[in-house]
Order: structure tokens, then sequence, then C-alpha cells
């Protein structure tokens, strides 16, 4: 009548599951662990085109593999939604002494990956339209304009801000700089208009290599490219067309802007330039090249994307956050056994048992999955531990009642446990349904709660119906000494 | 053993006496909620009533315009919060801290590059500064800027001369795009309207339908309530509502349903075993079964949330008191308002 042949099974099961805790550490969500998370919003060419999950994971692909381009540690690239990827940044605990320069490399760290997040990097190449010769030569003019406008801008912003010049000033000198960089996109992208496409992009590169210019004396960097067969003899082809008129231009276009133009010598115009390589020239910072040079390895990006959100928690804010939630859970833990064996005595004991069982579990559990804990999934677990010696609550008042009744004490125990069954299966699928929308139609904080709270109310019907019983029942087994009333009610 | 509580009569032994406060003409001598029917909703209509004022106050004021003040998760826009670096350990001095006037005048000296060709970079008049820990920390909400604007506000406020020394390792910057908020408050709303749908169709198909109703109804209460509390927060504290919001009146939709599950599930038993008593009779016997379970349970809920509370900061603050506040309501309104509406549309169909 004794139900023992769960006892091994249970306690088998403690001991896996500190094992499996022993070995396996928990991961832990961004706010806990500080870093910064990038959420990308893929868009559709066109509205009533819909993105299928294998477009989605296209887009997550690349941006994974220029994440990983990069050179950063312990990165996590997800898609979340229909049309969402989330990349996740961990931040390098700084080291004492060092904290500035740590800050500042993490701070670049962001942008950079913003950018390789948002930047499609369509590598095109084309050919000048001959009547458009003329009209080529006014817009590099004007380009050049441009590029000086922009670079004096950038000067003389920064001498006022080490100055700390005037707030007025700097405001005026702002707003030039920024029309002067729209123009200066404009012009790039007009004289995009100009070239005819021809058939090698960047999805025929098989390496991208960022280098210092000689020509320049390191002043400047460029991109060496070396093509796959089939793009070497597309490139051989077009500059053969190209060498065959001196006034033809070859454009290298990134996203519709001109890139540069380089004119091709007659000494290629009987086979192109062969050998299957090439160098984009420019004016190339080491960041820009650098930058480029990941995009072009990493493919480009099939859609366009947008940031819609960014998170960032300094990296002893998460391990503050961690001990924070810890202290939370502990204190809840200990109020929640204190008042537990106040009120009810040994079952109440068995009870903490059990909660204790059913925390290791959780744990486990969360191991084992295994679940990103996050802030409000701790908050999840927190609560749930209420709701986890609610089963036990009912129990109990129902082995009082029983008592009261005049059952004897063994009968009591067994009812109390069998007429609880209902309520507590009812209020369990009740709360299960919530976590069930939360966490099917919720998004990341939210989901984290659901799965948290859902795991913990299917494991606490386990842990009350199970293990207290199973508890309980062995203790009272084991020592009759046990078996007295006073220890399961108030002696009236 | 005497006790004016009742205990149902086992179906095993039939021949066991009825239960002594179950008198002979069908009516019940223990604690009778029936009794105070009329306080007790009414107690429940006037918490409705400064819910629905709540609203009303927020709807017309024209910072808000919404029922609730939505947070920056369901509005879209960038919440900076830093710390000064003597916050930790802490207490800072009173020349450390921070004060308004200096801080609006350093970050009135911020420029920022603007996000594109027609985005214009934010006024930094617009943004919303407030003073955290007795002004041991500043928390700033903006609508939402890029991250070379956010971190150009972060540098300088770091670097500024007239302010204390920030610890750059407590910040925390969250950018949230106005179409990303726009789709959360939809998923938000969307997850409620199904767990509501959820627990009603699994009442009605364990119990029946007017139990799914009162329950439902019962849910409904709760929420406006706890909606209502968080109203006058905004109106009086500029307490926001985020996405956790939502994730506390789910967690208490679960638990208040729960809740009146349990009575439910005595006043159905107490229906079969002791069919002497009339309806009211019925229902104040399983109210009063239940209350002393569900009391325990509701502390045992309340302990864990209070350490929570008293353990966290900022916006799972604010989380554990609507939980901890949901939770009292839920307990009351699972216990009398549920119950007695029962029992007081049973009577009339009866």
């Amino acid at each position: 009548m004794v139900r023992q042949g769960w006892l091994p099974v249970i306690l088998a099961m403690v001991l896996a599951a500190a094992v499996l805790l022993g070995n396996q550490s928990l991961q832990l969500g961004l706010d806990l662990r500080g870093g910064h998370q990038l959420s990308a919003r893929v868009l559709s060419p066109e509205p009533q085109v819909v993105l299928t999950a294998a477009d989605l994971d296209g887009v997550k692909s690349v941006i994974q593999r220029r994440i990983d381009g990069l050179g950063l540690a312990q990165t996590r690239i997800q898609t979340v939604g229909s049309d969402r990827v989330v990349v996740q940044l961990p931040t390098v605990q700084p080291t004492p002494g060092e904290d500035a320069e740590a800050e500042a490399t993490v701070d670049d760290t962001l942008q950079q990956a913003a950018n390789q997040i948002t930047k499609k990097a369509v590598l095109q190449f084309g050919v000048l339209r001959s009547s458009e010769v003329d009209r080529y030569t006014t817009l590099v003019q004007e380009r050049r304009n441009a590029q000086v406008a922009v670079l004096l801008g950038e000067q003389q912003l920064e001498q006022l801000q080490r100055s700390r010049g005037d707030g007025e000033q700097r405001r005026a000198v702002r707003e030039t700089l920024g029309a002067s960089r729209t123009t200066l996109d404009q012009l790039e992208q007009d004289i995009g208009q100009l070239f005819d496409l021809r058939p090698l992009t960047g999805d025929d590169l098989v390496q991208a290599v960022a280098e210092p210019n000689l020509e320049s004396q390191g002043e400047y960097y460029q991109l060496s490219l070396t093509f796959s067969a089939a793009g070497g003899q597309a490139f051989a082809d077009l500059t053969k067309e190209v060498a065959a008129d001196a006034n033809l231009r070859l454009a290298i276009l990134l996203d519709g802007h001109a890139i540069s133009e380089p004119t091709v010598g007659p000494e290629f115009r009987e086979n192109g330039i062969t050998g299957g390589g090439a160098r984009i020239t420019g004016t190339f910072t080491l960041e820009e090249a650098r930058e480029l040079e990941v995009q072009l390895r990493g493919g480009s990006l099939p859609y366009e994307t947008e940031i819609v959100e960014q998170r960032s928690v300094g990296a002893t804010l998460g391990s503050d956050n961690v001990r924070r939630s810890l202290s939370a859970a502990l204190v809840g833990l200990a109020l929640v056994s204190g008042l537990m064996v106040l009120i009810y005595r040994l079952p109440g004991l068995v009870a903490v048992a059990a909660l204790a069982i059913y925390a290791l579990f959780n744990l486990a559990i969360y191991a084992l999955v295994p679940v990103v804990l996050t802030l409000p999934g701790i908050a999840g677990l927190i609560l749930s531990f209420g709701m986890a010696v609610d089963a036990n609550v009912l129990i109990f008042e129902r082995i009082r009642e029983e008592l009261r009744s005049g059952r004897k004490l063994y009968q009591a125990v067994e009812t109390g446990f069998s007429r609880a069954f209902s309520s507590i299966l009812d209020g369990s699928v009740t709360t299960l349904i919530s976590c069930l929308a939360l966490g099917y139609l919720g998004s990341g904080l939210v989901r984290g709660f659901a799965i948290t709270l859902g795991i913990g109310v299917s494991l606490s019907l386990f842990t009350s119906l199970v293990c207290s019983r199973t508890l309980l029942k062995t203790s009272l087994f084991l020592y009759p000494a046990l078996r007295r009333l006073k220890y399961f009610q108030p002696v009236q | 053993m005497t006790s004016s509580e009742t205990v149902p009569t086992p179906p095993e032994i039939p021949s066991a006496p009825a239960s002594e406060a179950a008198g002979p003409s069908g009516t019940f001598t223990g604690f009778q909620a029936s009794r105070y029917r009329r306080v007790l909703l009414l107690l429940s209509a006037m918490m409705v009533v400064a819910s629905l004022l709540g609203f009303l106050v927020n709807g017309r004021d024209p910072q808000i315009r919404a029922p609730l003040q939505a947070g920056l998760d369901f509005r879209g826009g960038t919440s900076i919060q830093m710390e000064l670096a003597c916050h930790d350990p802490g207490p800072c001095t009173t020349s450390e801290r921070l004060r308004l006037p200096v801080l609006r005048s350093v970050l009135a000296d911020v420029q920022l590059e603007p996000a594109g060709d027609q985005q214009p970079a934010p006024a930094l008049s617009s943004f919303n500064v407030q003073l955290l820990d007795d002004g041991e920390g500043i928390l700033l909400r903006s609508t939402a800027l890029t991250i070379a604007q956010a971190q150009a506000i972060e540098d300088h406020l770091a670097t500024a001369e007239s302010l204390p020394p920030f610890q750059r390792e407590h910040t925390q910057v969250d950018t949230i795009g106005p179409s990303l908020g726009a789709q959360l408050l939809r998923s938000a709303l969307r997850a409620l309207g199904v767990a509501f749908l959820g627990v009603a169709v699994y009442i009605a198909f364990r119990f029946s339908p007017l139990n799914a109703a009162l329950a439902l109804g019962a849910l409904v209460h709760d929420v406006v309530i706890v909606a209502g509390l968080f109203a006058w927060l905004g109106q009086v504290w500029d307490v926001q509502v985020g996405s956790l919001f939502a994730v506390a009146l789910l967690t208490l939709a679960g638990y208040s349903v729960n809740d009146t599950v349990v009575v439910f599930d005595r006043i159905r038993e107490t229906d079969r075993l002791q069919p002497q008593l009339g309806v009211i009779a019925r229902i104040d016997h399983s109210i009063a079964a239940s209350l002393v379970r569900s009391l325990n349970t509701s502390i045992t809920t309340e302990l864990p949330i209070l350490a929570l509370a008293v353990f966290s900061g900022g916006e799972l603050r604010w989380f554990a008191v609507a939980l901890a506040f949901g939770i009292a309501v839920g307990t009351y309104s699972s216990l009398f308002v549920a119950p007695l509406l029962l029992g007081l549309l049973k009577k009339d169909t009866a």
C-alpha cells in the first residue's frame, strides 16, 4: 500500500539532476551576463511578398558569417518570429586598470556589428555608357568638390570639439557637414546610374582581403579580390570591352554607389585582365576596408534590414542582477519553507524537502534543454515556488479536514492526496494555458518568463503529487514515532 | 472534536452523520460569506469604478492619451540608465549626488548627428530626465535614437567635467524602434486575449458555461483593478507599463482562475455530497472550507514575490508590485466575487 516504488526513482532523479548541474553550466541571458543585443527586422522588397523561414535563415547565415568575421567571441545569432534576426554580443569583463580602453573597444564593436547587420553590400560591376562620357566627367568634378567639402567639414568640427568651441558655431558646421555628406552620397549613386551592369557580382568572389595601398604610401587601404573561375572569365570579358575604347570606364558599385571607376589600359585589348583577380582602390581607411572585407566575405544580404531594437547591459550590471535575483530566490525559498513548517508541521517539512527537489529539478531542466536564463525568467521561477507549494497546501488542508472528521492518520493522508488531485490539476492546466499563450505569442523577455513558469508548474505536479506523497508515507512507514496527530495539526 | 468548520461527508461512508454545522433546515452555520454579500460586492464595484476613473484621467491627460502610460516596449524609444561610481557600494555624499539643473545644462550641450537624410536628431529638450536613487543615478528617456546618438549622449555625460564620475559598466541602454513597439503591444494584447479565451473554454468544459463566465468575470475584475492601480501610479509617479506588466497580468490571469477553480471545485463537491443544503448554504460552506487554503496559498505565493520586490530594482520591482497586488485582489475575487455571484445567479435560475 505504501508506494515505495517511487522512492528509488526519486532518489535516482535527484542524483542525476545533481550530476547534470555539476557538469553543465546554466546559460545566462544578456541581462545577466552583460552585453549588447541588436534585433534587425528583415524588410521584404514589396509589401505583398511574405518572407519565408528559408529567406530569414538566408539572412541569418549571412549575418552569422559577417559577425564571425569580426572575430568576436561567444556571439549568439537567432531568428525570432517571422521577420527578425537577433544578434547578441557579450561584453568582455574589463580587468581593473584598463577600464577605459576596454570600454572603448566595446563601443566600437557595437557600431561595427550594426554596420554588418544593415549593410547589404551588393557588389556589382558595370561599364560606362559611351553616351554618358561627358556627364560622367561633370559628375566626377562635382563629386570631388563634395569630397573636399566633407573632408574640410570634418576637420573643422574636430578642431571645434577639441577647443570646446561655442555650441552655435559647432551646430552650424555640423549642419553643413551633414548636407555635404548627403550630396556626396547622391552623387555616388548618380554616377553609378551611368553604368550598364555586367554579369559579375559579389557572389563570384572567393576571397576579399584588405591591405595597404602602396601607391598612397600606406595612407589608404585597398581590397584585393579573387574571383571564381567563372567570375575570372567574366572579369576578363569586361575589361576587354572597356580596354577597346579609351573613353570607357569600368565601375565597381557597392549598393548602387560607384566606389571606384578605373580605366583599362590598351594592352588588355586582346584578352582583358586575366588571372582572376582585381583590386578596389579608393580612399578607404583601414576600418572601412576591413568592414568591406568582412561584408564581401560574408556575402551580400538578400534583403534590406533595419535595426529595430538595441539593448546594452553593462558587464558588472549583469553580475549585479545575478546576485540580486539569487538573493531574492533564496530569501523567497526560505520564507516559504519557514511558513510551511510553521503551519503544517511534519507535512510542511516534507513539503520543504519536495520544494528543494523541485528547485533542483528546475535548474537541471534549464541546463538540459537548455533554457537561457533571463531576469524575467528567474522571476517566473521565484513565482513558481509559491505555486509549487500551493498543491501541498491544498493536500495538507484536506488531510487536516479528514483528520477532523475522525479518520485514521494513514487513511486521512491517502484521502487528502486523492481528494485534492482534481483542484490541483485544474489549477495547473489554467496556468499552463496562460504560459502557452505567452510563450507562443510573446517576445524575448516574455517568452523567458513563460518558459520557466511553464516548466515550473508542470514539475510541481510531479513534486507535490509524487514526491511529497512518497516522502510523507515513507517517513510514516519507517518511523512509527512520527505517527502522532500533534505532528499534523495544532493540539486543541 | 468540535469545530465550527464543516466537513463534507466522505462518500465511502454513507452512514456517517451529516456535518454538525449543517442544520436540519438546510442552513449552514459556519462563516457565512453571503451575509456580507452587499458590502463585498460594493467594495469590488468601488475598486472597479476607481480603476475606470484612472483610465479616464490618463486618457484625458494630453501627455498620455491612453488608459495606461505605455512604456518603451510598447511605444518605441530609447532609455539610457547610468549610475554614479559612488553608488556602488554607496551611498554617495550629498555633494556627489546629481542635481537636475546641472544635468540639464550638461545635456543641453550635447550635439547629435542626424540619423539619416530625412531624420533629424531629436531635440535634447524633448528628453525626459529622471534622477534615480536620490541622485545616484539617472534615467533618460527619448524617442528612438541610433546607436551612435545614444553613445554620444553616454560619452558626453561620462566625460562631462561638471558631473561626478559614472560607473560605465553599470550603464544600461535600451532602444526599441516604433514599429517593433507597436508589434510588441499587438502580441501582448493577443496573448492576453488568447489566454482568456483558452481558460474560459477549459472551465466551460470542466464545469459549466456559467462557471466559465463567472471565472472570466472575476479575472477581468482583477485585471481591471490591477491596471487601474497602475493607471494611478502612472499619473502620480510616472510609472510606465511595458512587456513585463503584460506578463504580470497574464500570470495573474492564470493564478486568479486557478484560485477560482479551486473554490468552484469545492462547490461542485459540496453540491454532490450535501444536496440537503440550499444553494446559498452550499456556497457559503464551500467558501468557508476553502478560506484557510486560499489564504495560506496566497501568503506562500506572496512571500517570494515580496522578496523579489525587495531585491530587484526598476521595471522588475514594479512587476513584483503588480503581481503582489494582483494576487491579493485575485484571492479576494476568487473567494467572494465569483462564488457569491454564482449563488445569486443559480438562485435566480433555480
